[in-house]
């Protein structure tokens, strides 16, 4: 369990942390979903002593993780695929890693197994590919087989297959009890490995909710009508939840009815209409407009393609 | 590249944070790595090697003052024989220091090492890795310490073993009895590797506290090099509080560790030895603050 009070993180005049209160519980993954520079990485260094806050505490099973007396055990971490030196050996990394807390040679040895690493274990980390550094990470963060789990962008540069692991590995793990915290600015990828999101933005957290809310917040359809008689339907169509607007002539976006149900109310009362187009809104719509506003970095946008087209095509 | 299917919780992964754990944690971390393993032979060799060809500087130049004496270059001055102890005074050296004549070398080398030993973990991340795995960050510094202490101590030991055991034919070919029974040969021999794991100490704290290889290593030349030929030319000026800093710079002082003869108007053996102590601590304690307080 990862509980952050008020946790905060200044930079000179800048805020990378604003402020947050969240609590990450045991037996499920829970998915930390921002744009780049939200401030997702520094608040996970904070949890892990790294970063001093400015203001705030954070704990991770009852206690700042600093106080611990078997860190590795409490808390696993990968926060950034390159913490490793460049001249040593994946092997020899991890052997020294375990040596602080007096785990064994065999345990080093299957979670290299664990993460695929054997071919490469005794080749220098500093000509791992992304994703080989990503496995190196992984690896060092189960080498204690903590009860908290901490990843930060696990899945960067993994092969399809390596995501798929990761992916059943949070699953595992947090199905045994333990506390599984995941960072990514991809909602897809949270959309198949979370049960619960915390979406932080400029430092502050945007919502934190099971999965399951906010997706059928982000998947509520719209449907687009035209039609030569727009008040008319309007008032047909208004009612019991259903929401109907009305934003360029002759045309209406209806969330709350499916395009037959419009196209049966319509010829009932012998409306015209010449369109009936459902709009999906995808994950990534939904995660955009969460978002927008607290999107550190915009891109230049091309072709007056939205930046939502962009983010939909990954 | 495939990856096996996820075992169980491991008996295996079980164990705690001690501090022989830390220790053993940055042993395998110094001698993992390829380039410290060539870099310690080197400067086994090259102390060696400087020290032999000092020894047989100094043989020679002491056998040809006994014979003829110093007569300074002045044509028509008279000539007179000296002895060993007059040869020495004059040439302003001591044959029983000469297991630590190639001691310059080692010191540049092992503070360089000791610098690049942390700062090389901010370089490339590793830094973060061991603070994850040792949050209160101040028994990974002091196990890199104790690293250092014993690896400089050793390898300063054993260099000067052997550039002893080189030096006494040389000199004896030159008809200078040395041996290790020789008064103060085995003293240099013990007080060399002190000497220089001090100076790996302070290339740590400096290390730690710049957080960066090339400007640790440039301020531990300026300290161990540049501050001694800067504090001799300071001498030359009027007044006679000048005339006695240069003693008090950590390598003068902590050279003196390593005589045993006093000197006029200089600092004694222990003393030097006491300054060069407070000099590690002046480095060493900023650096401990630093690496508990700052972000990592």
């Amino acid at each position: 369990m990862i509980e952050a009070v008020n946790l905060a993180k200044h930079y000179g005049a800048k805020t990378a942390v604003g402020g947050v209160t969240f609590t990450v519980q045991p037996g499920m993954v829970t998915g930390f979903l921002g744009p780049n520079g939200a401030g997702k990485s520094t608040t996970m260094r904070m949890i892990m002593g790294l970063d001093k806050p400015t203001r705030g505490t954070v704990t991770v099973n009852g206690k700042p993780y600093v106080q611990h007396r078997d860190p590795l055990h409490q808390v696993g971490a990968l926060l950034d695929a390159k913490a490793v030196h460049t001249s040593r050996s994946a092997y020899n990394h991890l052997l020294a890693m375990a040596a602080t807390h007096n785990i064994s040679t065999k345990r080093v040895n299957e979670v290299i197994d664990m993460t695929g690493l054997a071919a490469v274990a005794k080749k220098k980390a500093g000509g791992f590919s992304l994703g080989m550094g990503q496995r190196l990470g992984i690896a060092s963060a189960l080498l204690g087989d903590p009860q908290t789990l901490i990843l930060d962008e696990p899945v960067n540069g993994l092969d399809p297959e390596g995501v798929l692991w990761v992916r059943n590995l949070a699953k595992h793990l947090a199905s045994q009890g333990k506390t599984v915290f995941l960072s990514s600015h991809l909602m897809s990828e949270m959309a198949q490995t979370a049960d619960h999101l915390i979406v932080i933005g400029r430092g502050q957290i945007i919502a934190d909710a099971p999965i399951a809310q906010i997706l059928s917040g982000a998947q509520q359809a719209k449907v687009r009508v035209r039609t030569s008689e727009v008040t008319r339907l309007s008032q047909l169509l208004g009612n019991n939840g259903v929401k109907v607007e009305c934003n360029e002539n002759e045309t209406l976006e209806v969330s709350g009815l499916d395009a037959r149900q419009i196209a049966a109310i319509a010829m009932e009362n012998n409306v015209l209409v010449y369109e009936l187009t459902p709009l999906t809104t995808s994950l990534e719509d939904a995660y955009f407009n969460l978002t927008k506003d607290a999107v550190e970095y915009h891109s230049q946008e091309f072709n007056n393609e939205p930046v939502a087209a962009a983010v939909k095509g990954l | 590249m495939s990856t096996t299917t996820i075992s169980s919780p491991q008996r295996s992964a079980r164990g705690s944070l001690t501090f022989a754990g830390v220790l053993r944690s940055e042993w395998i971390k110094f001698r993992s790595l390829r380039s410290t393993q060539l870099l310690l032979a080197f400067t086994f060799l090259a102390v060696v090697g400087v020290g032999t060809m000092a020894a047989w500087v100094q043989a020679m130049s002491l056998e040809q003052a006994m014979a003829n004496g110093m007569n300074m270059g002045m044509p028509g001055a008279p000539v007179e024989p000296m002895t060993l102890s007059q040869a020495q005074a004059a040439m302003g050296f001591n044959i029983y220091a000469i297991p630590n004549a190639g001691l310059q070398i080692g010191i540049l080398i092992l503070g360089a090492l000791a610098v690049l030993l942390i700062s090389s973990e901010f370089g490339t991340g590793m830094i973060r890795s061991t603070m994850t795995a040792v949050p209160k960050r101040l028994p990974a510094f002091f196990a890199k310490a104790v690293v250092l202490i014993v690896v400089s101590y050793v390898l300063t030991l054993l260099a000067a073993i052997a550039t002893t055991v080189i030096a006494i034919p040389i000199f004896s070919s030159y008809g200078i009895d040395i041996s290790f029974g020789l008064d103060g040969v085995a003293y240099s021999i013990l007080m060399g590797g002190l000497y220089v794991a001090g100076v790996a100490l302070i290339g740590l704290s400096l290390g730690t506290l710049l957080r960066s290889s090339a400007g640790g290593i440039i301020v531990l030349v300026v300290i161990f090099f540049l501050l001694d030929f800067g504090t001799q030319l300071m001498s030359l000026m009027p007044g006679e509080f000048w005339k006695y800093v240069n003693q008090y710079v950590p390598s003068v002082a902590g050279g003196r560790m390593l005589e045993i003869t006093e000197k006029a108007a200089f600092i004694s053996p222990l003393s030097g030895g006491l300054i060069f102590v407070g000099w590690i601590l002046l480095f060493m304690i900023p650096a401990i603050i630093s690496l508990k307080n700052r972000d990592v």
